[in-house]
């Protein structure tokens, strides 16, 4: 039907409709990824954020609210200064490889 | 004969016990292990909110505990219990006998020099809030340049930081920060200042008015993101590297001074005094209260309070009630008894 | 002498036989399944070796001394090598002198697989013939030795702390079957032989215990065949035990450590981790648990299950649950290798088996594109990642490369690509590669002839896994400590008492030891930790491990720094940024790098 003009999609994020599913597997195999406070060290420290925008940060929150993280992983080299530096102690370099492992294109 | 209560150490929390235990008529002993009165505050300049000078604070309080018995320069070696109250044998063979222990050791200022990346001891222009208020207090320091132009704030330094062994918010260090900054800005108008921060935390009477000036009449700029790494470049600045987490891209800034605000993290001589009086000690190393809303003042032990840092970080005026209420605990405890 | 069954058989040998055949076969058909599952080249290499006589010697030496001699385990411990080497050993030498005895006299027997074996039972020889009393004398020697040994086997069960163990293994069900056989054989052929010496004769251990039994049974008990007979039989079906069981507990490690030693002479190295060349290093595994104690994660005994012997375990039994979470967990400090006496090299088996891993998301870095550095004939200094988060090391090597006025280029000065190593610990073989090839490009395009590292983690990579002809890779150990000997680097010596760590990736890695010793001593004086060199206690920072936890770590930090103070020193000294800063987290002594104390004596 057309009613003669569109609706331009919303960039919202609906919470209700967030495909969460890698998040939750995540969440078990990584747990202290929900204690992540957003302070920015890891993306500061990491030598591919210039390059992908890779940041361990945007990570966890795009995981979280439904986002991409498959481009930001392009260049990230495990080289563990994101897990140095982490405040929190969170054990990053689990977490790429395990987003890396368990990333499906048709979910999220 | 007054009835005798041994406070550990002469900081501010100490001092206000002591002058509250002369007017309810006991007879304090202050035992401080440095050779000066006030503890930390005594090396500060001026305090937040109001920039009033730290030492009329120190002074006012020292004058006011002239009747109290004060060791310097002094430490607690055994304390033993005994049928109605404890004996501190002091270092210099001195054994007090007394109703109640006051336990006010405080707390330790952070080691920026653990945080190694910050470069606290290695680069020049990198100092810490307590080298920047000895400055402003009028000592030499050669490692603050004469005409900054750019001057960076680093918030939580060893604070919120499992890394550096110490997981708590320090509480004061965001508003001292705001302060500082303001102070600098008050002396190098010319320079810009930047706050480094993971989460601003101004909760007091007059704090946030505070960070409204600093934003409004001295244009200081907050930037929400951790430093996590600072190198030096050919012109000998400081190059600091942080995600502009707002805007979700990595940021770097030149600059020729850093300050690390250095977080409180549990002084070592309070676990020391925890295991002579047998009291607990919680796992961010501060000392256990009996509960962390009614009874913050006692221990678990009789005739043991506690008033002060030597339970968890604490701004000055949430010290100095403290202190007057440990002051009243005890008082009523030995009433109670005798 | 003269042979008391004509037909030369009786049933109680078919346990035996049926154990023997069965072990025998087992090991034919996995020795060909390990062949097939190797690469052609390495066939060929394996074949070659075996016809090449330099090799064939070695191959020999080493078994004789590494499977029945066992001096690895000597070193160790005392008692623990001769508690080894007497059950092998004697066992190997009571079968040689059971052949002998048949060579030289029921020749034409030679070709029945149990005649050595139970030889006492269908042979009766006189102990009063000059060959038959040496020979007896030294059949018994060798089962005295053994049962020597057994005894401390079982003493080990209960007190392995007198063997030098503070832990070790928990046996599987099986395991313990082989085990209590194992103990079992040898008493029970004393007893059989015992029984029949009056008949077929014996020596200094066999005759009194026959005159014993004698005594107090009588000796026409003795000869009668329905009492002696049974002991023939309990050892025949405790041998027959043994070998079938044998190939699914940890005896397998002595036939596979047979085939282990001749390839990895001729070259082999793990290629897979569950096929071919690596199997043999799994079955190898006797199960000694030596490897718990080296292992750092074993300070917690959550972490015990996790050591390199029970990674072998699982591997046999397949569990691929635990092979994976034991894999990850792993530090790769290569510890475990060090002191394994058949050499399971337990970080090549981990990272092989993390190789094996799908990704759904695959790195490729064609973004990173970093300007090369211009370093013409110049030492070009790579500091890598982990120089960027401690500044007092770049600082120092800025500062020691300055003062001696050396031409340099810091290539990763504002970042650059990371070496590979992390990457390629976490078994991602072609994103590795990837970075090794930029990098290789980069260092090539700057014309450098040195290229100076200060992280060992970079320096393993770079010297082992990157081609660059014409450059020397150096750690900046070797290479102040080459400047110190040159007489360009003049150090002034401190009064500081430094303890050094040898740094996983520098020692165990690359075997350099002498260097950063020499040149500390140069500066400082020194004092050696507790365990030190290829036992040193890896700090717990690896970036080896996948899955450990920031707080898992802890405790594997404070022991390793218990361990390297007990002499007292004022100061730490260690060679790479990642150890500096893990153990600057919990030492109450300053932690350096040893560039910041040539730095300082300069």
């Amino acid at each position: 039907m057309d009613f003669g003009f569109s609706l331009s999609p919303s960039s919202a994020i609906d919470l209700d409709k967030v495909d969460l599913s890698l998040y939750r597997r995540l969440e078990q195999t990584v747990p202290d990824i929900r204690s992540c406070i957003a302070c920015g060290s890891c993306s500061a420290t990491c030598m591919a954020a210039d390059y992908s925008g890779m940041s361990v940060r945007k990570l966890i929150l795009n995981l979280q609210r439904g986002a991409d993280v498959k481009k930001m992983l392009s260049c990230c080299m495990l080289c563990g200064k994101c897990t140095m530096v982490c405040p929190r102690g969170i054990n990053t370099r689990k977490l790429i490889l395990d987003v890396c492992r368990y990333y499906s294109d048709n979910k999220l | 004969m007054k009835e005798s209560v041994v406070i550990i150490g002469g900081g501010i929390a100490g001092l206000e016990a002591a002058s509250q235990l002369l007017a309810l008529g006991l007879s304090p002993v202050i035992v401080e292990k440095s050779d000066h009165l006030g503890g930390h505050v005594a090396e500060w300049y001026r305090l937040f909110p109001d920039l009033s000078p730290a030492q009329d604070l120190v002074t006012h309080l020292v004058s006011s505990t002239s009747g109290a018995r004060i060791y310097l320069e002094t430490e607690i070696s055994r304390i033993n219990a005994l049928k109605d109250g404890y004996s501190a044998t002091l270092n210099n063979g001195d054994v007090l006998f007394c109703k109640a222990v006051l336990v006010c050791t405080g707390f330790h200022l952070f080691d920026a020099a653990k945080k190694e990346e910050y470069g606290y001891g290695i680069y020049n222009s990198v100092i810490t809030n307590r080298d920047l208020e000895h400055w402003f207090g009028g000592l030499e320091d050669a490692r603050i340049p004469d005409n900054p132009r750019a001057v960076g704030f680093v918030h939580c330094v060893g604070s919120r930081d499992v890394k550096a062994g110490n997981t708590q918010c320090s509480k004061v260090c965001c508003m001292t920060a705001i302060k500082q900054a303001i102070e600098m800005k008050e002396k190098f108008p010319e320079a810009e200042v930047y706050c480094f921060y993971m989460d601003l935390r101004l909760f007091g009477k007059k704090y946030e008015d505070f960070y409204i000036s600093a934003q409004r009449d001295y244009g200081i700029h907050f930037i929400r993101g951790r430093v996590s790494e600072v190198s030096e470049d050919i012109d000998g600045r400081l190059l600091v590297k942080a995600e502009d987490t707002l805007s979700g891209k990595p940021l770097k800034v030149r600059l020729d001074l850093l300050v690390l605000m250095a977080g409180m993290v549990c002084s070592p001589q309070t676990g020391r005094i925890a295991s002579m009086v047998r009291a607990e000690v919680d796992d961010d190393g501060f000392l256990r209260s009996r509960d962390n809303i009614y009874s913050i003042v006692e221990s678990g032990r009789k005739g043991i309070f506690f008033a002060g840092a030597c339970t968890g970080t604490k701004t000055i005026p949430e010290t100095v009630a403290e202190a007057r209420a440990a002051a009243l605990s005890a008082f009523r405890y030995i009433k109670e008894k005798a | 002498m003269r042979e008391r069954i004509p037909s030369g058989f009786d049933p109680f040998v078919l346990p035996f036989l049926i154990g023997i055949g069965f072990v025998l076969l087992y090991c034919l058909l996995a020795a060909m399944r390990v062949l097939w599952q190797c690469p052609r080249e390495d066939r060929r290499r394996f074949f070659l070796s075996l016809i090449t006589p330099t090799t064939a010697l070695r191959n020999l030496w080493d078994i004789f001394a590494n499977c029945l001699i066992h001096v690895k385990l000597w070193k160790r411990n005392k008692l623990l090598g001769f508690m080894h080497s007497s059950i092998a050993f004697g066992w190997f030498m009571i079968i040689l002198l059971g052949h002998l005895e048949v060579f030289l006299f029921v020749p034409h027997r030679l070709n029945l697989f149990y005649y050595p074996i139970f030889f006492n039972y269908f042979v009766a020889e006189t102990d009063t013939s000059l060959r038959g009393a040496f020979l007896f004398f030294l059949m018994d020697f060798f089962l005295l030795l053994i049962l020597i040994g057994i005894a401390l086997a079982i003493i080990k069960r209960v007190r392995s702390r007198l063997f030098g163990m503070r832990r070790t293994t928990r046996l599987s069900f099986l395991d313990t079957v082989g085990l209590y056989s194992l103990w079992l054989i040898f008493p029970l052929r004393l007893l059989a032989e015992s029984f029949t010496a009056s008949i077929s004769g014996g020596s200094f251990l066999v005759k009194p215990l026959n005159w014993l039994l004698e005594a107090v049974l009588g000796s026409q008990f003795l000869l009668n065949p329905a009492n002696n007979l049974p002991t023939w039989w309990a050892y025949s079906i405790v041998l027959g035990i043994f070998m079938v069981v044998l190939p699914f507990t940890r005896y397998m490690h002595i036939p596979t450590e047979m085939m282990l030693i001749p390839m990895r002479n001729a070259g082999l190295r793990i290629r897979h981790a569950r096929r071919g060349y690596a199997l043999l290093e799994v079955y190898s595994c006797p199960g000694c648990g030596v490897c718990i104690d080296a292992c750092p994660m074993s300070v917690k005994k959550a972490n015990i299950k996790d050591c390199t012997v029970y990674l072998n375990r699982q591997i046999r039994r397949g569990n691929e649950r635990r092979i994976e979470e034991i894999s990850d967990k792993c530090l790769l400090c290569g510890k475990c290798t060090e002191v394994c006496q058949v050499g399971v090299e337990g970080p090549a088996l981990r990272i092989f088996q993390r190789a094996r891993r799908q990704y759904a998301v695959n790195p490729d870095y064609a973004a990173v594109n970093v300007a090369p550095p211009e370093s013409a004939g110049k030492v070009l200094y790579f500091g890598g990642c982990m120089t960027a988060l401690t500044p007092s090391i770049g600082r120092s090597m800025e500062s020691v490369l300055g003062k001696l006025g050396i031409d340099y280029t810091w290539m990763d000065r504002d970042g650059g690509i990371c070496c590979g190593r992390p990457m390629l610990q976490a078994g991602r073989f072609p994103q590795a590669a990837e970075m090794v090839r930029k990098n290789t490009e980069l260092i090539k395009a700057s014309g450098a002839d040195t290229l100076l590292l200060s992280c060992p983690i970079c320096y393993k990579m770079f010297r082992d896994h990157y081609k660059l002809p014409g450059i020397r890779v150096v750690h900046h150990t070797q290479y102040f400590e080459e400047l110190r000997r040159s007489g360009v680097l003049k150090l002034s010596k401190s009064d500081l008492c430094y303890a050094y760590h040898d740094p996983c990736e520098l020692g165990r890695g690359c075997g350099v030891y002498e260097e950063p010793r020499t040149l500390l001593g140069s500066a400082a004086y020194i004092v050696e930790a507790e365990k030190n060199r290829g036992e040193s206690i890896c700090c717990g920072g690896s970036l080896g491990s996948l899955s450990l936890g920031f707080q898992q770590r802890e405790a594997m930090t404070r022991r390793a720094l218990e361990n390297l103070t007990v002499a007292g020193p004022d100061a730490i000294a260690t060679a790479c940024p990642l150890c500096r800063s893990t153990f600057a987290r919990y030492s109450s002594i300053p932690v350096r790098d040893i560039a910041e104390v040539v730095d300082l004596s300069l």
